[in-house]
């Protein structure tokens, strides 16, 4: 019940809002999905769907940004993310630079500021960046002139994820609407940077969204639900948090599972992989619990047989690579929506 | 103007120099010794209050506390100054300039220098630097618990208490074990000088960012849980009650609380009859988690009227950008219910002192990712000015607040032995025919907070761009002058 009144918050904040068709993009960056309304997040899909088109091509490129300079700043070790940006801004014609840290003087201790004040002097216009400290995007943000498109800070946030998870939903849920469907997000939700832009996102679709996992991993979340109690946020829903894996996957439409990762035995927050697949782990048992026609996300790299059975990842339910291939759409969208004042629709996308 | 009508200040003289004459007339006097607030005049000549009149009936005509107060010069419990070995951060010279601005007349160092003041040889280079500023700012420090404060052996204890150290503290972290802390508790009851504890169960935050609850959740930020202060202000207490029945002399005193679970634990102990006392700072009274999200509301402003916290993603209060590192501070910032449970300890009593734990950093430190800042805001500037704020919002009185940082912290100094009766506890009143030490400032006037006002080499206050009440007008240490307010309009 509570969930529904917490979508008709959403909705009715919604409602307030300008015709999608009037919204212009008017983000210097991206650094999380908190500060964009409903109205632009829209704006993103239907510009990811544009872009989907041209991706269906058989020649994946248009000129949109031709000679505009992208730099990636992955100071994380990240293979999908990083090729995922690469690939969208080369298909929208950008010059692109890569730069991992490991080869870079950040280990000689060049600090973030002075190593973005260099890619800027070198001519960098938009600048997709990693980083292990939540906030750090926003730091490069005030120091750059150009515009700053998060790929991932610490816990903190996702965005483009976040994006092309909604996107991916949208295409499974019927009409595309995400209102009053249950969305469970299984897994190390602390630590997660997912699932906190998943949180701001899917609140504001609407979606009656859970977040699971042991109590240890949940820390903190409980305060955040609580202060979002009633759908108080403007145009955001509420949301659950609980370690009932059971209750949290009933009659879900979306069940995502997010990476366990080694260190949280070592630190004591969980006894054994095992004993988190046994508890956690969506299996096909658990997926069975689902709606019928549920689908099942990871946002990637899967530990297969802990936080996913194999056979659950690699069934008909499984969207996992549909969400890799989206993720190139949704990204360039924002690269497109970045680069200039736009209202989604692509020159040369016309089909 | 009128504010500032009554002074007579040509002949103040230069900073550092004997104040050959300063008449500050109808201006309102504070004199917490005394007990005592209200419309008066002062003379101080040749660095000598020569008379203090309470002016009463007609003569008193106009004269209000919210104009030009008279206060005794500040007592500051617990800065750090950084020399020996930060001098980029701040100097001895910086810090007694920038405490004199702030109204400060006795700092009191903490000794996380490099190396560690843990025996008199860098007190006397301390001693030297305060010298040789020429600031008549007085400035007392701290020995380490431990030597190099590594928490393993006790430091010099005794010869620093031959050189004059006000008490022992391994200050930016805690005394290590509850071993160490109960044999530093019993040597330096037996010299007559405090532990000063600073109380965080360092386990529980290794790798934490912000204060662990809504803001950092959101923010995405490593939790720091109010249990890390309150286990460690438990431990004390329980290691002081063992070690007293040795030592009847040992003294424990517990800085900058931040909590209101642990500032209940030192209530209950005091009422026990402990001898503990602690203190609380401005930042953690005025200032919230939610700040790093971006409010830049004072934290009695974030309290609805029931007394739950606002909620700064609802109620539009976001209004900067979020994760400045000005903000990253040990410990953190925290709920607005704690820091109203600060004020409520300040007003009962059971934290008798507000310090400012003043901690310049250089922007190399804190120009860096918000996880990766180094704690600590650059605060002896801006004490008074917070203070003042929450007299103008009808929060704390004016005399409360006067006494939080001068009678307060002299108490708290004069429950040592050792230190009692020295000049470092003098009692801080208005008293003629002594010294004159004293702040005169301007409720009416306000001052902007920026990198050129603030005269310590650390700019990192999140209060930067910002105005705050009570410009100080002249700070009078030990009958010199240690800061005159250079503002053209001065009187």
């Amino acid at each position: 019940m509570s969930a529904q009144a917490g979508a008709g918050a959403a909705q009715a904040a919604r409602k307030d809002a300008a015709p999608t068709q009037d919204v212009a993009w008017h983000h210097r960056h991206v650094l999380d999905v908190d500060v964009l309304t409903w109205p632009e997040i829209e704006l993103i899909m239907r510009t990811a769907e544009e872009m989907g088109g041209i991706l269906a091509r058989p020649i994946r490129k248009v000129p949109a940004l031709n000679g505009r300079r992208v730099t990636t700043l992955f100071y994380e070790a990240s293979t999908r993310t990083r090729v995922s940006f690469e690939t969208a801004a080369r298909n929208l014609s950008a010059d692109v630079v890569s730069i991992a840290t490991a080869t870079s003087s950040v280990t000689k201790g060049e600090s973030l500021v002075d190593t973005i004040r260099t890619l800027e002097a070198l001519g960098a216009e938009i600048l997709i960046m990693r980083h292990s400290v939540s906030g750090a995007p926003y730091l490069a943000a005030q120091v750059f002139s150009g515009h700053v498109l998060n790929g991932g800070d610490g816990w903190h946030a996702h965005p483009t994820q976040a994006l092309l998870d909604l996107y991916t939903m949208r295409q499974h849920v019927p009409g595309g609407d995400l209102r009053g469907r249950k969305v469970v997000i299984v897994g190390d939700v602390l630590h997660s940077r997912v699932a906190r832009s998943n949180i701001w996102s899917l609140t504001a679709a609407g979606a009656d969204l859970w977040l699971c996992g042991p109590a240890t991993l949940l820390r903190g979340l409980d305060r955040w639900a609580a202060a979002w109690e009633g759908g108080k946020v403007p145009g955001h829903g509420r949301f659950h948090v609980t370690s009932d894996v059971a209750a949290a996957i009933r009659d879900a439409d979306v069940v995502m599972a997010l990476r366990i990762q080694r260190e949280r035995m070592q630190s004591g927050l969980l006894p054994s992989l095992r004993e988190y697949a046994a508890r956690f782990g969506i299996n096909a048992e658990r997926v069975s619990r689902a709606r019928p026609e549920a689908i099942v996300m990871h946002p990637g790299p899967m530990n297969e047989g802990v936080e996913i059975a194999p056979d659950v990842a690699a069934s008909g339910r499984s969207v996992v690579t549909e969400q890799v291939s989206n993720g190139v759409a949704i990204r360039m969208a924002l690269l497109y929506l970045l680069a200039g004042s736009h209202d989604g629709t692509v020159p040369g996308a016309a089909r | 103007m009128s504010a500032r009508a009554g002074l007579k200040a040509g002949q103040a003289g230069q900073a550092g120099q004997v104040v050959e004459r300063l008449e500050i007339q109808k201006a309102w006097l504070v004199d917490p010794v005394a007990g005592r607030e209200g419309p008066g005049e002062i003379v101080v000549s040749d660095g000598v209050l020569e008379s203090v009149v309470w002016l009463e009936g007609d003569e008193a005509g106009g004269v209000d506390d919210r104009g030009v107060v008279v206060a005794p010069g500040l007592l500051e419990m617990h800065a750090h100054f950084r020399e020996p070995g930060f001098e980029d951060a701040e100097t001895v010279a910086t810090g007694c300039a920038a405490a004199a601005h702030g109204g400060y007349t006795t700092a009191a160092v903490m000794p996380n220098t490099q190396p560690a003041l843990d025996e008199p040889g860098i007190l006397e280079r301390v001693r030297a630097a305060a010298a040789a500023s020429g600031s008549p700012v007085e400035v007392l420090a701290y020995g380490a618990v431990s030597l190099d404060r590594a928490g393993e052996q006790l430091s010099a204890m005794g010869e620093l208490a031959d050189a004059g150290v006000v008490g022992y503290s391994d200050d930016g972290a805690c005394v290590r074990t509850p071993r160490l802390l109960r044999s530093a508790l019993l040597y330096a009851g037996m010299l007559g000088l405090p532990i000063v504890d600073h109380c965080e169960d360092a386990e529980l935050t290794a790798g934490a960012e912000a204060n662990e609850g809504y803001v950092a959740s959101v923010l995405g930020l490593a939790g720091w849980p109010a249990a890390a202060e309150v286990n460690a202000v438990s431990r004390d207490i329980a290691v002081l009650a063992d070690a007293l029945r040795d030592e009847p002399r040992a003294r424990l005193h517990l800085t900058h609380l931040s909590t209101a679970a642990a500032l209940d634990a030192v209530r209950r102990a005091r009422a026990a009859g402990l001898p503990v006392t602690c203190d609380v700072t401005p930042h953690h009274l005025a200032f919230t988690d939610e700040w790093i999200a971006g409010s830049r509301r004072w934290s009695w402003e974030a309290l609805a009227a029931d007394g739950l916290s606002g909620d700064p993603w609802v109620d539009g209060a976001l209004t900067a950008a979020p994760y400045d590192t000005s903000l990253r501070v040990n410990p953190p910032l925290r709920t607005p219910a704690d820091a109203a449970a600060c004020l409520a300890a300040v007003l009962d009593g059971t934290a008798g002192a507000v310090v400012t734990d003043h901690a310049p950093h250089t922007a190399v430190d804190k120009e860096v990712e918000f996880g990766r800042a180094i704690n600590g805001i650059s605060g002896i500037e801006t004490a008074l000015g917070i203070l003042l704020s929450f007299v103008d919002a009808g929060k704390l009185p004016l005399a409360r607040a006067v006494a939080a940082l001068t009678t307060g912290p002299a108490g708290i100094m004069a429950g040592w032995s050792r230190v009692a009766g020295t000049a470092a506890a003098r009692p801080r009143g208005l008293t003629e025919g002594a010294a004159a030490d004293l702040v005169v400032f301007d409720r009416a006037d306000s001052w902007q907070v920026t990198a050129d006002s603030l005269l310590s080499k650390g700019k990192n206050t999140p209060l930067l761009g910002r105005s705050l009440p009570g410009r100080v007008l002249f700070t009078v240490a030990g009958g010199r002058l240690a800061y005159q307010d250079p503002s053209p309009d001065q009187a």
